[in-house]
């Protein structure tokens, strides 16, 4: 026996252009009182208030506050994907469902709008417009260039997706996970990997190169050097992070360099 | 000197700190892009680009994934490009400096980052009965105070981090011993140490992702090497 | 290969598990045990949804993860046992061996009391974990693979650093 599932949405009704902006403006700053009791719980009922004010009664009635404080209880996702939630919810607050079914739909949905999220951008979209940027550092181009082609590449990709997630969910309310199936989800993060794994092959040798400037004839033991010290780090993973490998190496190299 | 870019920089650190989890997470607070405006304030935002470049392959290690506790790279990456492009002539040592002081910070601003979420978490209980209620004046202002605070807290540690290790890192220029070209070298080869082993962790389990980066790497060193 | 890891985390399937721990540990599969979502479609929809399509999911009740438990430990992919609270986990290291378990995330809610950043507990969960720990399984708490783990009784005295 399994569970009955949300049901069939009818067609959604529509947002004032009004609301819609605010949600998505509100969205930017969904973590902004991000704590490890609610996490980002207060920042979905932040997102969503502007949409509960349609509710019948206004911000005065108790299907307002009751829905407000449904809304900012824990919560945990990926902030861009949250967007999902937010539409979803809003959606299924104005369409009178039941709270109980809301608060089970909301539970479910954290978990992998989280997951996707972090294997969609914070393992493939951002460390991919990184490399590409460093890549593109490496060849040359100018300080104005580096910087603007990487806000431009990885806020292309960070806007829309706040944007789709909030369509998406607005339109398909608590029948979203269907959309969590959309290709880009599901295979988008792959394919990024191995554009990534291609960015990485070609920015770390150029952006060493830039980098290093006059010491460029010592360049062919860097590079020895560079896939010894990788090698290290993939072997000390899960012990020792490389940021703080790195803090330790330099501090070492500051101390003999002033003190010897 | 380093007084009269202290503000700026506080406030440039406030502002990317602040992007870093808060508000609007457009990662401006990336190192490649927080160091080169902070060099860009001191006046050299080519030399701020140079050490963001190599502060950004470290940072390819620690993305911040779900509640874990990670470095806080935006006020880090301000301190550190702040000091390297004080020093425009590049003198041997103050990439390494300059670097060190943005780890420093980096590691500092993560337990900063920690101590704000707890300090959210007090400012929620205390307006526990109220987002009970439903009251939306409560949601509000919970969510700007925590903005706001997040904005001081990065503002706070640049200054303090800036106004500490800047004099120390140029007292350190002056009785640097190591050869400039070698300096130089070791902090590239740890930054892309780290970085490599990074890519690897992110993308080795991806079919095909080897592959890709072997031609990368084939086609990136042909073009070192070509120039 | 085996079970590698033995996860308690009220948020299931996220980041911290797909990513923090699947992508450097090469996992295969996870086994999400929770009798709740092994009869919920529609649940199990949206957790699929939060795996790679190279990574398998199994949903098993407490039952059928412990008599399937051999299958998983001699598959040859390296796998994940996830349950959502103590108690689960406990019922499962009752009836099959269970070296080490990891508590990774347990939010607040009401009645529970926060011990270190991920992990709030209520008293009967503390008297779980201990009575996991006298059963002779290694407890201890780790969020992330880059984070120390930290001991039972560190956990319990809120001690993270």
């Amino acid at each position: 026996m399994t569970t009955a599932g949300p049901t069939a949405p009818t067609s959604a009704p529509v947002l004032p252009v009004r609301t819609r902006l605010a949600m998505m403006l509100r969205l930017l700053a969904i973590q902004g009182a991000w704590n490890y009791e609610t996490m980002l719980g207060n920042g979905i009922g932040f997102c969503m208030e502007p949409a509960l004010r349609l509710l019948p009664g206004g911000v005065h009635a108790p299907a307002f506050k009751q829905a407000l404080a449904r809304e900012s209880r824990y919560f945990n996702a990926h902030p861009y994907l949250a967007s999902v939630a937010v539409g979803a919810l809003a959606r299924a607050e104005l369409d009178g469902e039941a709270p109980e079914r809301i608060e089970r739909f909301r539970t479910a949905l954290c978990g992998p709008l989280g997951s996707v999220g972090d294997r969609l951008v914070w393992a493939g979209w951002l460390p991919f417009c990184s490399l590409a940027s460093l890549a593109v550092f490496g060849s040359g181009a100018s300080t104005a260039a580096v910087v603007v082609f990487f806000l431009v590449l990885y806020n292309a990709g960070h806007l829309g997706l706040r944007f789709w997630g909030l369509q998406t969910g607005w339109s398909h309310g608590l029948r979203v996970a269907s959309a969590l199936g959309n290709p880009v989800l599901r295979q988008g993060p792959q394919e990024i990997g191995r554009l990534a794994a291609l960015a990485t092959g070609i920015a770390i040798p150029l952006a060493l190169g830039r980098i290093i400037g006059p010491g460029r004839a010592l360049l062919g033991g860097v590079l020895i050097a560079v896939a010894l010290g990788a090698f290290l780090i993939v072997r000390l993973q899960s012990r020792v992070e490389g940021w703080r490998l790195s803090l330790v190496v330099l501090a070492a190299v500051v101390l003999y360099s002033v003190i010897r | 000197m380093i007084v009269l870019d202290l503000i700026p920089l506080a406030l440039l650190g406030g502002l990317l700190g602040l992007d870093v989890v808060s508000f609007p997470q457009a990662m401006i607070s990336r190192p490649l892009v927080a160091a080169t405006l902070a060099g860009a304030l001191i006046g050299n935002a080519a030399s701020g680009l140079l050490v963001g470049a190599a502060l950004e392959l470290i940072a390819l290690e620690t993305l911040p994934f779900g509640a874990s506790r990670y470095p806080e790279w935006g006020s880090a990456s301000v301190v550190g490009g702040a000091i390297f492009a004080s020093h425009p002539d590049h003198p041997p040592g103050s990439m390494v400096l300059a670097m060190l002081a943005a780890l420093a910070t980096t590691w500092i601003g993560g337990w900063t980052m920690v101590k704000l979420r707890r300090r959210n978490a007090v400012w929620a209980a205390a307006r526990r009965p109220a987002l009970d209620a439903g009251a939306r004046g409560a949601v509000v202002s919970l969510q700007l105070l925590g903005m706001t605070a997040d904005f001081a807290r990065g503002a706070v540690l640049t200054a303090i981090a800036y106004l500490v290790l800047a004099p120390i890192a140029n007292a350190c220029v002056h009785l640097w011993t190591i050869d400039a070209r070698v300096s130089r070298a070791i902090v590239v080869a740890i930054a892309a140490s780290v970085a490599g082993g990074a890519a690897w962790k992110l993308f080795h389990s991806t079919p095909g992702a080897r592959w890709f980066f072997v031609g990368g790497l084939a086609g990136g060193l042909f073009l070192l090497f070509a120039r | 290969m085996t079970l590698l890891l033995y996860r308690i985390d009220d948020r299931l399937i996220h980041g911290q598990v797909v990513v923090g721990w699947g992508q450097p540990l090469d996992v295969g599969f996870i086994v999400l045990v929770d009798d709740s979502v092994a009869t919920s479609d529609w649940e199990q929809e949206l957790y699929r949804m939060g795996v790679p399509p190279n990574m398998e999911v199994y949903f098993n009740t407490v039952e059928d993860a412990v008599r399937e438990l051999p299958k998983y430990r001699s598959d040859p992919r390296k796998g994940i046992l996830l349950t959502g609270n103590i108690e689960t986990m406990r019922r499962i290291a009752e009836q099959a061996h269970v070296d080490a378990v990891n508590v990774g995330g347990l939010h607040a809610r009401p009645g529970r009391v926060q011990r270190v950043r991920y992990v709030f507990l209520t008293p009967q969960e503390e008297q779980e974990l201990r009575a996991l720990a006298a059963g002779g399984v290694r407890v201890t708490s780790q969020d992330v693979p880059g984070a120390r783990p930290i001991p039972l009784e560190s956990l319990l005295a809120g001690v993270e650093e």
